[in-house]
Formats: structure tokens, C-alpha cells, sequence
């Protein structure tokens, strides 16, 4: 076979289909022939090099459009259970989703300026009532934000995870559901710099007695050194007097490292 | 996909993050402008779920996702015949000196590609994005152009082969 031939079976050898016999066929005469070896790596190269094409990292905006959206779609949905007609709940596609957000925020935005002008300009009974608008949309803001987080964290990317965990402190009030996923987080994520940004935001949270005691019950689930130490360091700063017991069940571990060891007993005997 | 079916619509978020930026790759690749590209983004989103109930289970979801993606990319391409696939070349720059600092030779054979890219008609660059970029396997892709597997196979070496000899054009 001449080596035109070859060389389109090189292309599907990288593709991945060509048969074993033919597979076993080519290898032979890739031995024997340099030009068809140059051809095989170009095409490798090549096909390797589709595959790492970059592109731009989406805006924001695409991920809070959506959000906005789902809210929408999740209204008219109920609505449209309510009337029994599944097709009215259809919310209809946008043309130009961006530049219809734009609009609204721009309006929401100068209705809201307008409105705390006039607030300032005229203490009059009314204030409560925008007043309460304006916790409204915080407190949907909040929600909003908390959505996001709970879905982010569980994200393939530890660079995600990191984000929705800042979310955190974005968040007006932090219910059960959150602090659960923060645990879960400290307790279970394979990512040890995950795991320090969940241990500052829960932190942040130690008034919560379900937060303190979350903590205390992660000592002993701690395999990383520096998550142990930063926890052991944490459990000072709260004065956390429960810890210690957990503490000295850490110090058990045979594979414990040397420093994390001294830190612990430190932090043993200004706990006690 | 199949929660969001039953009426779990807060799954959809996590659907969202685990595959708007693969589908967003992929549009933008199609059309080459980042912001059409989000648009279309969101009406996938948004279309997944009025369309839910399309959604069998049987086959997989994400060949029922890139069949809604081309579904909208085949309505933008009718209205937007006359426009030209812009890829934001300054986009690319960035993007490329951020990666591949310090790799001048990297950086002038993926350009060089992208270019070759462009040469390819609409169809061959799509088969080589689902096949690389979004590695969808081939029987995936024959469910979702409803042909042969054997059939993506012999397009996707057509494209490969052009995409090759628009390469080596450009690169001499």
C-alpha cells in the first residue's frame, strides 16, 4: 500500500476507528517510514490542539440572567398549575435577553435612586413603606445569592467551590440548609484550600451553637495538616472548651504530623 | 434533568453550573461573538425547561442538550445569514497570552488553527467541536445528526483532513 493510503488511515488511527487489523497493518509501516511518522504527530498535534481552542470565560450576567429567568419561569409555573394549562406556563425566549435586562435594571436602578431622594428629602410616614421595599429586595437578593452558593458547591471545579463559599458572607441572614452545606463542605471536600475558605466562613458564624458544635464534631475528620492546625487555632479563638476532647483524639493518630502535634497540645493547655 | 421533569425546578441551577461553560464553548465556536453567545446560552436554559418534557431518559442528556443548542443555533444562523463569523480576535489574544505565556509557539499554532477553523464550513466545524471540544462519542453524535456512527466517522475524517491542509495553507 502506498503511503497516501497510510495516511489517511493516520487520521483515523487518532480519531480512534480504525480496526485492529488495520491498526496493526499501519504500525508496521509507521516502523519503516518517517514521512508518515511526521504525518501521525502532526495529526495528533492537531487534533489535541482543537480540543484546547481557548475561550472567553462567560460574563456574570449570564449566570444572573438565568437566575432571574428560573425565578421567572418558577411563578408562572405555579401559576399555570393553578389554571391546569401547562402551556401558558411557557415563558417565551427572549430576542434580546441582554439588552432587556439592561433596561429593567437601569429602571429598576433610577426608581430606586429616585425613590430614596425622595425619602431623604421628605421624612414623611411613606419611609417605612420603601423602607420595607427596599428589605424586600435585599432579603430576595439574599435568597438569590444562597441559591447560587448551594448550587456552586457542588461544582467539579475547586475554584467554584471557593466562590460559592464567599457567597457566605454576602448573605443578609444564613439559614439551616447553608450551614449544612458548609459542614458537609469542611467535613468532605477533597480540596484542602476549599476546606480553609469553609473553615474562615463558618468562622465568621461561631454565634450559631449549631455552627459550634459542627466544628467541633469536624476535628476529628480532618486528614490535612493545615486544616487541622487552622481548626485547632480556631477552636482557641472560640474558646471552645468541647474541643478538647476531640482535640486529644487527634493527637491519637499515629500518621499525625510532627508540628500539627505540638500546635494541638498547645492548644490543649490554653483550653484547659 | 429528569427532577427538573417532575417539577424540581431548583435542580436546574446545578444543571446550569455543571454544563453552561461546555454548551457556551461550543456556541461560541459556531458563531465566534461572545455576547450572541450568552444569549444563546440562556435560551438554551430556558428552553430545556419549557421543553422538559421531550426529555425521555432513555438517551443521554447532554446529546438532548446539544440538540436544543443546534435547534437554536439553526434558527440564529437563518436570521443572521448575511453576518460573518466574527471570532474577537483581541478576546483570543488575551485568553491565549494568559495560557500560554512564555509558549510564543504554542500561541502561534493555536491562532494559526483557529484561523484554519474558520476556513471550515459550518457543518465540519460543528462535527469537529462535538467531537473534540465537547468530546461527545460517536455514537452520540450520530443520535444527534440522526446518521450512522459509521457515517460520523467518514464526516468527521473529511473535516479532519480539510482542517489539516487549511492549516498547513496558513502556516506557510
Amino acid at each position: 500500500m502506498e503511503c497516501e493510503n497510510y495516511k489517511q488511515q493516520i487520521d483515523l488511527m487518532v480519531m480512534g476507528s480504525l480496526n485492529q487489523s488495520m491498526l496493526a497493518d499501519l504500525k508496521k509501516h509507521l516502523e519503516n517510514c518517517a514521512d508518515c511518522r511526521m504525518e501521525l504527530e502532526a495529526t495528533k498535534k492537531t487534533w489535541i490542539m482543537i480540543g484546547e481552542l481557548p475561550v472567553p470565560v462567560p460574563s456574570e450576567s449570564l449566570r444572573t440572567g438565568f437566575h432571574e429567568m428560573l425565578t421567572k419561569f418558577k411563578k408562572e409555573e405555579g401559576q399555570a398549575t393553578k389554571k391546569s394549562t401547562i402551556t401558558q406556563g411557557k415563558l417565551i425566549e427572549p430576542k434580546f435577553t441582554r439588552r432587556w435586562t439592561q433596561y429593567a435594571a437601569a429602571i429598576i436602578l433610577l426608581m430606586i435612586g429616585v425613590g430614596a431622594g425622595y425619602l431623604i428629602n421628605h421624612s414623611t410616614p411613606p419611609v417605612s413603606a420603601y423602607n420595607k421595599k427596599i428589605d424586600s429586595l435585599a432579603s430576595e437578593m439574599s435568597s438569590m445569592k444562597q441559591m447560587m452558593m448551594l448550587s456552586l458547591l457542588e461544582n467539579p471545579s475547586a475554584s467554584e467551590r471557593i466562590r460559592a463559599v464567599g457567597y457566605t458572607d454576602q448573605m443578609i441572614t444564613v439559614n439551616n440548609k447553608v450551614v449544612e452545606a458548609l459542614l458537609t463542605t469542611l467535613n468532605q471536600d477533597p480540596n484542602t484550600n476549599v476546606r480553609l475558605i469553609t473553615l474562615d466562613a463558618l468562622a465568621k458564624l461561631s454565634k450559631s451553637p449549631v455552627v459550634r458544635e459542627g466544628l467541633v464534631q469536624s476535628i476529628t475528620k480532618q486528614e490535612s495538616p493545615l486544616v487541622q492546625s487552622a481548626i485547632a487555632d480556631l477552636m482557641v479563638k472560640l474558646r471552645e472548651k468541647k474541643s478538647v476532647k476531640p482535640l486529644q483524639k487527634l493527637l491519637q493518630k499515629k500518621d499525625l504530623n510532627e508540628m500539627v502535634k505540638t500546635k494541638i497540645e498547645e492548644s490543649i493547655q490554653k483550653l484547659i | 434533568m429528569l427532577q427538573v421533569k417532575e417539577g424540581d425546578f431548583d435542580r436546574m441551577g446545578l444543571i446550569f453550573e455543571r454544563h453552561h461553560r461546555a454548551v457556551y464553548g461550543f456556541i461560541f465556536h459556531m458563531i465566534g461573538n461572545r455576547e450572541e453567545s450568552e444569549d444563546i446560552v440562556q435560551n438554551l436554559f430556558l428552553r430545556m425547561l419549557n421543553y422538559r418534557n421531550s426529555f425521555a431518559g432513555t438517551g443521554s442528556f447532554k446529546t438532548w442538550m446539544y440538540h436544543l443548542a443546534r435547534n437554536l443555533l439553526s434558527d440564529y444562523f437563518k436570521k443572521n445569514s448575511k453576518k460573518p463569523y466574527m471570532y474577537s480576535v483581541e478576546n483570543f489574544d488575551e485568553k491565549i497570552t494568559e495560557e500560554y505565556f512564555g509558549d510564543i509557539e504554542k500561541k502561534q499554532e493555536l491562532q494559526t488553527l483557529q484561523m484554519a477553523m474558520e476556513n471550515l464550513s459550518i457543518d465540519n466545524r460543528e462535527l469537529l467541536m462535538l467531537c473534540r471540544y465537547e468530546e461527545l462519542k460517536y455514537h452520540e453524535i450520530a443520535d444527534l445528526l440522526g446518521i450512522t456512527e459509521g457515517a460520523v466517522k467518514v464526516r468527521v475524517h473529511r473535516a479532519l483532513s480539510q482542517l489539516k491542509s487549511c492549516y498547513l495553507k496558513i502556516a506557510n
